[in-house]
């Protein structure tokens, strides 16, 4: 009886995708023209660190949406990106692009064995595994001074030595626009393939997507290594940029929530969720930062946030909010006849059951 | 190479650190084995309590050991009350992963309001008995650390009695082994997984005040703890108490003994080694059985 296709509210096909193309250029258009419109170098940077935050959790989304498997410790990836990147520059006399690529695809062979260990259990294992990879990169980056420059730090030389502060950091939005790009566009890719299906199919039921002959593990795995290695491309950059490296901001267990929580808000499921969360809790952070200085309230803000999303709203702020929309919109799409029982039943004895359904047509209409 | 007494020392300390590993990844099989659930902030309450301890100490002046009759009921209703407000309000089909970002967030909240409460200062129980040690076949040990690993066995012990030869441990016991069937057998699982919850967490309690004695604490020291806890569960194997009081025996004595050689840093990381050893060479740990092996 449910007819979906020919639903009176739904658009037509083509003008829904006219919208969602005039949608994405739109944003293309603000996004680029940002920097030019921006009032001082300081919302560049701004701009930039919240690009920053959504190539991060795109990177995560790749994981984290796809096959379901929450990880906490993706701030270790991008950590590694950032140092390898910046210790490939700094002592290794790599000019820094190439070092860029480089400790991208250094980060992406080390999450062949992390993804080997961590992907062979599922659920509580997996995040647990994450986890301790932070903490215990943490442990290394700080007692190996002679190396990392431990606590002390890491200064980055910069990539343009000759260019001023605004125009470098003019420079460094549009890369990370660009890496956003390339990252979401894989991310849609993926979605669309064959790949994506199997992948999907193992964040609904692994079991049965294997016992279908889904090569579960080894999608799990190709998929970890791609997302590894866009974490790093974004922690790498981020090392060029900003040129001073702690292991204790780099290797954080909260820049790793951070990804997270702005995947769940905006919903792991959709493609432009984790941009639109990470420019939502990404404002709200550098706003917090000029506004309340650095208090400890401001973990106390992001763990309330991640509760309340985790209780209430595990499918994202978006979903969430479209189907409260849904609930005062006229759908057409219901079981529920106009009728009483009664007239049902007068109808059903008058006729046999293939006019009923005329009848039932007329009754909704009336 | 260090000397015997050296070595001996060093394992009579990793004896004393073991034994408070044990009991608070005994809670935490708990919460694993009641809920399917790991919580992230048994070791953020393990630091509340020890701060409870301290301010106590500080306002007061009362012995930190006498706190234990405030916290540990405190604790056991907070349990019960986050397993029944918070962690029952999840989704069945993806509690596991949700329930580990939950519990994170209530870190992350416990940490921030740490912080702010009592500032980012590191803070230490000074007592008339503190720098007190006596001999034992030659090493030399603290007293507040026998009082420490005497709490610890105390709890481990009370819990095991609890669990084996009380009716309350019985249908614990059922809740975690099959929880359809003990539904079954007239046990009402939900409030007994609220009390396990809330057993678990009574654990950090005693833990928290054994740790107050004799070690600096500040806000996001718990980073230092849960990482440790969570690798004894793995290579215990997810839900096995045996398994998690022998995987922390080991790996505290481990740590202890490298110490000797490396700086604490690196001996620490001894726990990571072994989770991922673990994971690579048997996913369910060591010990665990029906259990471990899905998750």
């Amino acid at each position: 009886m449910r007819r979906d296709s020919d639903t009176p509210s739904s658009v037509p096909f083509p003008r829904r995708r006219l919208l969602h193309l005039g949608a994405l250029l739109a944003a293309v258009a603000v996004a680029v023209s940002f920097p030019s419109m921006a009032p001082s170098p300081y919302e560049i940077t701004v701009g930039i660190a919240i690009l920053n935050y959504a190539v991060l959790s795109t990177s995560w989304n790749f994981v984290g949406g796809f096959t379901g498997y929450i990880s906490l410790g993706h701030g270790a990836f991008a950590g590694l990106g950032a140092y390898a990147t910046g210790l490939l520059v700094a002592k290794g006399e790599l000019p820094p692009f190439a070092a860029l690529f480089v400790a991208a695809a250094l980060v992406a062979v080390l999450a062949v064995p992390v993804g080997y260990a961590a992907l062979r259990v599922r659920g509580a294992s997996f995040v647990i595994v994450s986890i301790a990879l932070v903490l215990v990169l943490l442990l290394v980056f700080q007692s190996w001074a002679s190396f990392t420059g431990g606590s002390r730090g890491l200064v980055v030389p910069r990539p343009f030595p000759g260019m001023l502060r605004a125009e470098h950091h003019r420079t460094f939005y549009f890369l990370f626009l660009a890496l956003l790009a390339t990252a979401l566009l894989v991310w849609w890719l993926i979605d669309r393939s064959r790949f994506g299906m199997g992948l999907k199919a193992i964040r609904e039921d692994e079991d049965k997507a294997q016992s279908l002959g889904t090569p579960t593990y080894t999608y799990k795995l190709v998929v970890f290594v791609v997302s590894a290695a866009f974490t790093a491309l974004a922690g790498g950059l981020y090392a060029l940029w900003f040129g001073d490296l702690d292991p204790v901001f780099q290797f954080s267990i909260l820049s790793g929530a951070y990804m997270v929580l702005m995947a769940l808000l905006g919903g792991v499921r959709r493609l432009y969720g984790p941009l639109l969360g990470a420019v939502a809790v990404g404002y709200a952070l550098e706003y917090a930062k000029v506004e309340y200085g650095d208090t400890p309230l401001h973990l106390v803000v992001a763990g309330l946030l991640l509760g309340v999303v985790v209780t209430f709203m595990p499918d994202g702020v978006i979903p969430a909010a479209a189907a409260l929309l849904g609930r005062f919109r006229d759908t057409g799409r219901t079981s529920i006849r106009e009728v009483t029982a009664a007239e049902l039943r007068g109808r059903r004895e008058q006729s046999d059951g293939k006019e009923v359904r005329d009848g039932e047509r007329r009754g909704r209409g009336a | 190479m260090p000397s015997a007494s050296l070595v001996f020392q060093s394992v009579v300390l990793g004896v004393l650190l073991g034994g408070l590993y044990a009991l608070l990844a005994a809670g935490l099989t708990l919460y694993f084995g009641v809920m399917r659930v790991v919580m992230i902030a048994h070791s953020a309450f393990l630091i509340l309590a020890a701060y409870l301890a301290w301010y106590a100490h500080r306002e007061t002046g009362i012995d930190p050991l006498l706190t234990l009759f405030v916290t540990v009921p405190l604790f056991f209703a907070a349990g019960v009350a986050m397993q029944r407000l918070l962690l029952t309000r999840l989704r069945p089909a993806t509690l596991t992963m949700m329930s580990v970002l939950l519990t994170f967030s209530v870190a992350l909240v416990i940490e921030g309001l740490l912080g702010y409460a009592f500032s980012g200062t590191q803070r230490r129980i000074r007592l008339g008995y503190s720098s007190a040690s006596i001999e034992f076949f030659g090493a030399r040990v603290a007293v507040v650390k026998l009082i420490a690993f005497g709490m610890a066995a105390l709890a481990l012990l009370g819990l095991y009695v609890l669990m084996k030869h009380s009716r309350f441990g019985q249908a614990l016991r059922a809740t975690i082994q099959h929880r359809e069937a003990a539904q079954l057998l007239g046990i009402d699982t939900d409030r007994i997984a609220g009390y396990g919850f809330g057993l678990g967490l009574a654990t950090a309690a005693v833990g928290g005040t054994a740790l107050s004695l004799d070690t600096t604490i500040y806000p996001s020291l718990h980073w230092h703890w849960i990482g440790p806890l969570m690798a004894i569960i793995v290579v215990g194997g997810l839900g096995s108490v045996p398994g998690a009081a022998i995987a922390a025996m080991t790996l505290g004595m481990l740590q202890s003994l490298l110490q000797l050689e490396l700086s604490t840093t690196w001996a620490q990381t001894v726990f990571y080694v072994a989770l991922f050893a673990t994971l690579a060479v048997r996913p369910q740990g060591f010990f665990g059985g029906r259990l471990a092996q899905r998750f």
